[in-house]
């Protein structure tokens, strides 16, 4: 009858008592699965620094939400889509270069937050938690933004699918056609901006991109189907974020940080399979051509 | 629309012809950042013809396919398509971009290429339906990639790339076909399978505008020669247009290179 040992039920079972565990774990794979779809994007469009730099850009968001007293999501997320959408003016009206204008914004916001937690007194704001993530602080209000925002992302993701595929392969053939590329761009940063927001909650603003690029990034290096690694970077994503978890929970770890060490074991796996197959792809593809 | 409302304050070029021409240029000028980068460039392609645009580098050839797309304001005259302005007519214009201007990092396969040129016609929020795989087969057919149809784009060769992207633009269903620069990244031995699918297309009716910078592609290959340096040095039959003046007035004194292979002796004394 034991095909399980109790002792594996007995570590899978053991944090489901609390309610917080269980909050943290809803939240984190919510996290896990909205993350690397955007992340696809992200990645084959080499806009990793633009994700790390609307985590950092939020923060005076942050702050001023914990100062009115509203959830952190909206102070931070209208600070995110203002800073991307702020960062695609830059660079088309004042001429800067993306990462520039990217680098330009993210200080400024960042040294703003930092200024504005240090200047506001009597409030308690735990700087820590801010920095590398709080899942165990979810309370029951985050699960559902989380779960909103997430089904939220993941619809007009599915809905501009194709068109913002071509918008990111081909963006001058897009435009040829008549697909409102410019409009396209912004949506697709203003998604970004949203789930860089619902990932802070996980992982923090320094870990952000652990979720945002690494599962999506392993999951392209195993299938090199850009349809297909949609749905395995949540996979994975998914699976970091509660793999991680459990982790901290055993072995007594912070729980952002755990999920984005899962995270990057999962990306070398990937990685070192891919040669692997390389390897042997060669391999086969010799002895199926002999040498004359 | 009638022949009157179309040229305004003058008779159409020709006024024996009933349909306007699928892709014509009339006046077109065009500045930028206050330089003008295309003066009062005129010219048509008629259905069935294989035009090549040449000149050097700077001579605005990328610049006339951005006008020509609508990509790019114009400071003067007019870009038509079939007789209509270009944001009347985005169903039947396809372009194929500069191999660089493309995100190779997005793995697609050729079919998948094939299919966003049925983005438009299937709308917002569709999903493939089987007419649109029907005109994806058909596409890849045509340009001989269907055996190619799993392979992701970025592993194909420079000729291969260019014949799925002339699929997409079948698949679109356009009839005025836009390449900048066809022939970058593809060597001589693709070359001739590219040229052959282009053929195909002009045989059945399509437009096809090609810009290369290497005058001997378009003189081999193409119906028509538009000799390009900001303004229209020479359009016509390669071997009529690309006469040792025309080649001093796009590249110099010392940048008449001989043609090979176009047809005629006695050009280059």
């Amino acid at each position: 009858m034991d095909i399980i040992p109790d002792i594996i039920i007995e570590a899978v079972a053991d944090p489901l008592q609390y309610t917080f565990m269980v909050r943290a774990l809803m939240v984190s794979a919510l996290i896990g699965i909205a993350c690397p779809a955007l992340g696809a994007y992200v990645v084959s469009r080499g806009l990793g620094f633009m994700g790390d730099a609307l985590a950092h850009a939020v923060l005076p968001g942050m702050v001023v939400a914990f100062l009115v007293g509203i959830s952190p999501f909206f102070g931070a997320i209208p600070v995110a889509i203002a800073s991307a959408l702020l960062i695609g003016y830059l660079v088309s009206r004042v001429g800067v270069s993306e990462d520039t204008a990217i680098g330009i914004l993210f200080a400024g916001l960042f040294a703003l937050g930092l200024a504005m937690l240090t200047a506001v007194r009597g409030i308690s704001v735990d700087l820590e938690s801010i920095l590398i993530g709080n899942a165990l602080g979810a309370s029951g209000g985050d699960v559902i933004v989380t779960l909103a925002l997430a089904l939220f992302v993941s619809a007009v993701m599915l809905a501009l699918h194709k068109e913002l595929v071509f918008a990111s392969f081909d963006p001058v053939g897009a435009a040829v056609i008549g697909l409102p590329t410019r409009l396209l761009d912004y949506a697709l940063l203003s998604l970004l901006a949203v789930v860089t927001v619902i990932a802070l909650q996980a992982v923090g603003i320094v870990l952000v991109v652990s979720m945002l690029i690494t599962p999506a990034a392993a999951a392209q290096t195993l299938v090199r189907n850009f349809t297909l690694a949609l749905p395995l970077g949540s996979a994975i994503g998914a699976a970091s974020a509660v793999i991680g978890l459990y982790v901290s929970y055993h072995y007594n770890l912070s729980a952002g940080p755990s999920m984005a060490l899962t995270a990057t074991a999962f990306f070398i796996i990937a990685a070192a399979w891919s040669g692997i197959r390389g390897r042997l792809h060669r391999i086969a593809a010799k002895r199926r051509a002999p040498a004359l | 629309m009638s022949e009157q409302t179309k040229y305004p304050g003058g008779a159409p070029p020709s006024p024996a012809r009933r349909h306007p021409p699928p892709l014509e240029a009339d006046g077109l000028t065009v500045d930028l950042g206050g330089v003008r980068v295309l003066d009062n460039v005129s010219f048509e392609a008629g259905p069935g013809c294989l035009m090549g645009v040449v000149g050097p580098n700077g001579a605005g050839k990328s610049t006339l396919f951005n006008a020509l797309t609508g990509l790019i304001p114009l400071s003067g005259g007019s870009a038509m398509i079939h007789g209509k302005p270009i944001s009347d007519a985005r169903g039947s214009v396809a372009y194929v971009p500069q191999s660089e201007k493309v995100n190779w990092r997005l793995p697609l396969k050729a079919r998948e290429v094939v299919m966003l040129g049925r983005a438009r016609r299937m709308g917002w929020l569709r999903l493939p339906r089987r007419a649109d795989r029907e005109a994806v087969e058909n596409a890849l057919n045509q340009v001989g990639m269907w055996e190619r149809r799993d392979s992701l784009v970025s592993e194909l060769s420079g000729g291969q790339r260019q014949r799925v992207f002339v699929a997409r633009a079948l698949a679109q269903g356009a009839d005025v076909l836009l390449l900048d620069e066809a022939f970058s990244g593809v060597d001589p031995a693709s070359q001739e399978a590219l040229v052959a699918a282009l053929r195909d297309l002009r045989d059945q009716g399509r437009t096809i505008l090609l810009s290369s910078h290497d005058v001997n592609h378009v003189a081999h290959y193409c119906d028509e020669c538009l000799c390009l340096n900001c303004h229209v040095c020479a359009c016509g039959a390669p071997r009529d247009v690309l006469t040792p003046d025309v080649m001093r007035e796009m590249y110099g004194p010392y940048g008449a290179e001989p043609i090979h292979g176009s047809g005629r002796d006695g050009h280059y004394p």
